[in-house]
């Protein structure tokens, strides 16, 4: 399962129910603008993937600029020193 | 000098004109900006310039060296030792300026309340001690420019932004006069690169700014002040006197003065703000349109809210903290944090706990109906029906309506007294004193439609009629406001009452 595929499935089984990969019309889309998630939805969504990815996410890149779009989500889980992919 | 007096509206035409004319350049327009708002906190706390002044250097001088430190850490070739030599002393840094910035703070909000409730302790278990309580002066705004430099600073130690070279630039970011007292609490990134370039007049930001005012001021000086003035101020002095039918108009009341009074003067910060070519953040995002509590503060003071996410609510329930993943606990602590910052007093502790347990159970009956959700998709749209958001809206606006008792109450004595005045019947007049107001009724009642108007022009078709509105010719709807100033030159009196949360 890639990366893309684990957030949209946690999208759907906490918030949008089968609908996250219709909602999220492109990678530049902002989740917050657009009420894909909310700013406690962001703080679930990193202690999600620090459990499901074995990764450590800096309290430091908990921002918007890191989480708010599929597309930064992917570029900035990727660049997690110790990301090995999904697993 | 408040936004909504009359000192104010001789201050502000002389302030623009000096700053517009001075030559483009943000020096120049800085230093007319730092001397006109060491003169606005001047008219209101003279004997505390110099503190707010010292406040001021701390902060630079600490952001400066923890950037220091970071660039000689990260130069090349540095050792591990050097490193880590140079990590410690940016901590110390950012150390010195949060005990400097909470311990101002504490010493002047605080202290007194905290060696209060100690006594108050002591004194249930048979220790009457007799503490020393220190009474000063609250420093105007200090719970503002505290937490605005609070994220300066840690903003620059987690490298988000770079420490402000110019001291007049920082010192004209802190003391910016139309956020000064009652915020919004603005952001390094946000406003410090639009005081480092030169502003240029913009017709189009005026416009929008000055339109932005008279909102805020109608809020403030017209809504606000009547309510707080003929029907909230009456019965929350004086329970006793009034009818339950009273205790709920003037709780409603109050709910519809404090939403006027600091949105209206949060609008009019914006829009002074923009009459000077700089934008500040929003504050309020139509507080009645919530169907939830997490919704509701995403909407209410919103500049304060988001501070208390970024810099309390994720460190604590993220990373390596001992809070790490418990929400619940979370919530609990950032709305006595938000309580405490309101005031230090046990009313506001008691509202921030309240809050705090209502976001711990609307957490916990989502989670239940997520879960839901998941096992059977029928849920889903149970929770999208009518009835199902209709009661969600209702719910959460009477919490909040509910928790105002102890904010509104100058002690939980009070909120008791007003509390039990909902729901016992006994007479009195239904209507407080609003009688005594020319078209006494019919005012209360237009208060409460505008209130209504305002957030109705923001969905469906009141949203529709509102761009309409701004779609019309220019001379039509420079009348309309021509109309809406005539009005309250009739309506408001010269001299307005202070901010509520001014005095926070």
């Amino acid at each position: 399962m890639s990366l893309r595929q684990i957030v949209v499935e946690w999208l759907d089984d906490n918030y949008h129910f089968g609908e996250a990969a219709s909602l999220i019309r492109d990678d530049e889309m902002s989740f917050l603008k657009n009420g894909i998630l909310d700013s406690l939805g962001f703080v679930q969504l990193v202690l999600f993937l620090e459990k499901r990815l074995g990764i450590k996410i800096d309290r430091k890149q908990l921002s918007p600029k890191n989480f708010d779009g599929m597309g930064k989500i992917l570029a900035f889980v990727a660049a997690v020193p110790g990301y090995t992919g999904p697993r | 000098m408040i936004f909504s007096g009359v000192e104010f509206a001789y201050f502000l035409p002389v302030a623009l004109a000096l700053y517009w004319l001075v030559p483009r350049r943000a020096g120049a327009q800085n230093a007319v900006l730092l001397v006109l708002g060491y003169l606005f906190y001047f008219t209101w706390s003279p004997r505390l310039v110099p503190l707010f002044a010292l406040a001021t250097l701390v902060d630079y001088a600490a952001a400066r060296f923890i950037a220091a430190q970071r660039e000689a850490g990260g130069r090349e070739g540095a050792t591990p030792t050097e490193q880590a030599r140079r990590d410690r002393l940016a901590r110390l840094g950012l150390g010195v300026s949060l005990a400097y910035n909470l311990g101002q703070l504490c010493l002047f909000k605080y202290l007194g309340f905290f060696a209060e409730s100690l006594a108050a302790m002591l004194a249930t278990v048979g220790v009457h001690a007799s503490l020393p309580v220190l009474h000063l002066a609250l420093p105007l705004g200090i719970s503002f420019y505290t937490f605005q430099k609070i994220a300066y600073v840690v903003d620059v130690y987690d490298g988000k932004i770079p420490a402000c070279r110019s001291p007049l630039t920082f010192a004209t970011f802190v003391a910016f006069f139309p956020q000064l007292i009652a915020g919004p609490i603005v952001r390094g990134d946000d406003t410090l690169p639009q005081l480092a370039a030169p502003r240029r007049p913009d017709a189009e930001q005026w416009r929008a700014g000055a339109g932005l005012f008279l909102l805020g001021f109608v809020k403030k000086a017209y809504v606000a002040d009547f309510l707080a003035r003929y029907v909230v101020d009456p019965v929350f002095a004086d329970p006793a006197q009034f009818s339950a039918r009273a205790h709920w108009l003037a709780l409603a009341g109050y709910g519809v003065q404090v939403f006027c009074d600091f949105s209206g003067y949060s609008e009019m910060a914006i829009g002074t703000g923009r009459l000077f070519g700089v934008e500040l953040p929003k504050n309020f995002d139509y507080p009645l349109l919530a169907k939830s509590l997490p919704e509701l503060w995403r909407r209410w003071h919103i500049t304060l809210n988001t501070w208390l996410f970024e810099y309390v609510f994720g460190p604590l329930t993220t990373g390596t903290s001992w809070l790490r993943g418990r929400l619940d606990a979370g919530f609990l602590v950032v709305f006595l944090a938000s309580g405490l910052w309101h005031g230090a007093r046990a009313t506001f502790v008691v509202w921030g706990l309240v809050h705090g347990l209502g976001l711990v159970v609307h957490h916990r009956w989502d989670e239940a109906w997520r879960r839901l959700c998941r096992k059977d998709r029928a849920w889903v749209a149970r929770r999208r029906s009518a009835p199902y958001v209709a009661l969600s809206w209702a719910l959460t606006q009477a919490f909040f309506l509910l928790s105002l008792v102890p904010f509104r109450s100058a002690s939980l004595g009070d909120a008791a007294r007003f509390a039990r005045g909902l729901l016992a019947p006994h007479a009195g007049p239904a209507l407080p004193a609003a009688s005594a107001a020319p078209f006494g009724a019919l005012q209360v009642a237009l208060c409460f439609a505008l209130f209504a108007a305002y957030h109705l022009l923001e969905i469906g078709r009141g949203a529709r009629l509102r761009d309409a509105f701004f779609a019309l010719h220019p001379v039509v709807r420079g009348a309309v406001y021509g109309a809406v100033v005539a009005l309250l030159l009739l309506l408001v009196p010269v001299s307005a009452g202070t901010f509520i949360y001014a005095q926070f």
